[in-house]
């Protein structure tokens, strides 16, 4: 337990660290950037404490809004699918999930897709409205949200990859 | 108090959801000027549809003695209404034959018990007063103009037994010539009426259109009494005057501007 504890902070400060310092300052096409931290919400145990996933959720996207000169955008966003999380779960997984060592192992990959992706979807769009919030740039704020999650979706889909990797 | 626990417990990641969105809003709110431009629209438009609805019930609340206020000003209201009324509604019922132009002036003499009447104005020829210019009164026609000098002019009164003044029935424009009989400053004579035209007493008499002096359409009088001759075509009637020639201070002298065409046309040798 102990552990597990250990290996969250630490992806928590890697993912935050690796988002702020590195990632961000990709600029894909001037203006496209892969959100990975949002993998620390998609990859924490799906039996672990919500409650406690909220409030990480909270201060993972505080912290990054802080070191990143945002204007509060990830927090809000991340701190929403970190609410939202239990129902993706049992949207994609199905009501009788049972997988509490998290997603990476022993699912069927189209559910596993479709967990990401609509974790990847929710987020971006929430943090792209805050941080356009006006109705003239729904078009913008749609766009935005379509490249960035494809982009994060292709990120995320390799750091799974490696993490399942190295636990392998 | 164990229900609202567990109630607590159980609800406890969206009220912390909702309590950490709300900081976050606040976040938000600190940290970008867009932000919080848009914050403050939003509530100073909640804010405001919320005070217009309070002053709207209010408003409703409080209609019945608003109304009953509204009810003593109307009435105040529309005796000042009356009043106005009764000074403008003659001149706006005349009819501008001829282009005139208007000069306010005081009767500084008047008289109404001899046989030739004259008053004096207090306006000359320094005015723009001249020779033969009609003089109104507020609800009638006064005289004309007969000699001016620099500051002062005499004006024959209507009230006078050589001056004969068109006018004409309101309802029909059926004309004739007003004249003074000298006994009465009420009372004066309208004739030269045919007989073709019906009369009936409390008819409205009005100056007639063919004097270069007045417009038409000023009221005059109201017939109070007629004859209809046997041997002659032409009505005897009796008017009374609208307007009381014995206390009158304030007059109005017309000039008309185009009477040097008519009086050209006139003198012309046929």
């Amino acid at each position: 337990m102990n552990r597990d504890n250990l290996i969250v902070v630490f992806q928590f400060f890697l993912l935050l660290f690796l988002q702020s310092f590195l990632l961000n300052n990709i600029n894909f096409f001037g203006y496209i950037n892969p959100n990975l931290y949002i993998l620390f919400i998609i990859i924490y145990r799906l039996d672990g404490n919500s409650t406690i996933l909220i409030l990480l959720g909270f201060v993972l996207g505080l912290l990054l809004d802080l070191l990143t000169q945002g204007s509060g955008g990830h927090t809000i966003a991340t701190l929403t699918i970190a609410f939202l999380r239990p129902f993706i779960v049992k949207f994609s997984f199905g009501v009788n999930y049972d997988l509490p060592m998290g997603m990476i192992k022993g699912s069927p990959f189209s559910q596993r897709l479709v967990y990401m992706l609509i974790i990847i979807l929710i987020h971006h769009l929430v943090l792209y409205s805050v941080i356009y919030f006006s109705f003239t740039n729904t078009l913008t704020i749609i766009k935005n949200t379509i490249f960035s999650s494809l982009f994060t979706f292709v990120f995320v889909y390799i750091s799974l990859g490696l993490f399942k990797d190295k636990n392998d | 108090m164990r229900q609202l626990i567990n109630a607590l417990l159980r609800y406890r990641n969206t009220i912390l959801y909702t309590g950490l969105f709300i900081v976050s809003i606040i976040f938000l709110n600190h940290r970008s000027f867009y932000h919080q431009s848009i914050f403050s629209k939003i509530s100073l438009a909640i804010s405001s549809n919320l005070n217009q609805f309070g002053r709207n019930t209010s408003n409703y609340i409080r209609l019945a003695s608003t109304n009953e206020k509204l009810f003593i000003e109307n009435a105040k209201l529309k005796v000042f209404e009356l009043i106005h009324f009764d000074e403008k509604s003659i001149e706006k019922n005349v009819i501008e034959t001829f282009k005139f132009q208007v000069f306010g002036a005081r009767i500084i003499k008047n008289s109404y018990n001899r046989a030739r009447n004259y008053l004096i104005i207090d306006k000359g020829n320094q005015d723009g007063i001249e020779v033969e210019m009609g003089v109104i009164t507020s609800d009638g026609i006064m005289g004309i103009v007969n000699q001016v000098t620099a500051n002062f002019s005499s004006v024959i009164s209507i009230l006078h037994l050589d001056l004969k003044i068109n006018a004409g029935f309101k309802k029909n424009g059926a004309y004739g010539s007003l004249s003074w009989q000298g006994n009465h400053p009420k009372k004066m004579k309208l004739n030269d009426v045919s007989t073709l035209n019906s009369v009936e007493v409390g008819d409205t008499i009005v100056t007639g259109g063919m004097s270069d002096y007045f417009p038409r359409g000023i009221p005059i009088g109201k017939v109070i009494d007629f004859k209809k001759p046997e041997l002659e075509g032409y009505y005897d009637i009796d008017i009374e005057l609208f307007s009381n020639f014995t206390q009158k201070e304030f007059v109005y002298v017309l000039k008309n501007k185009k009477k040097e065409q008519l009086n050209r046309l006139k003198n012309e040798p046929r």
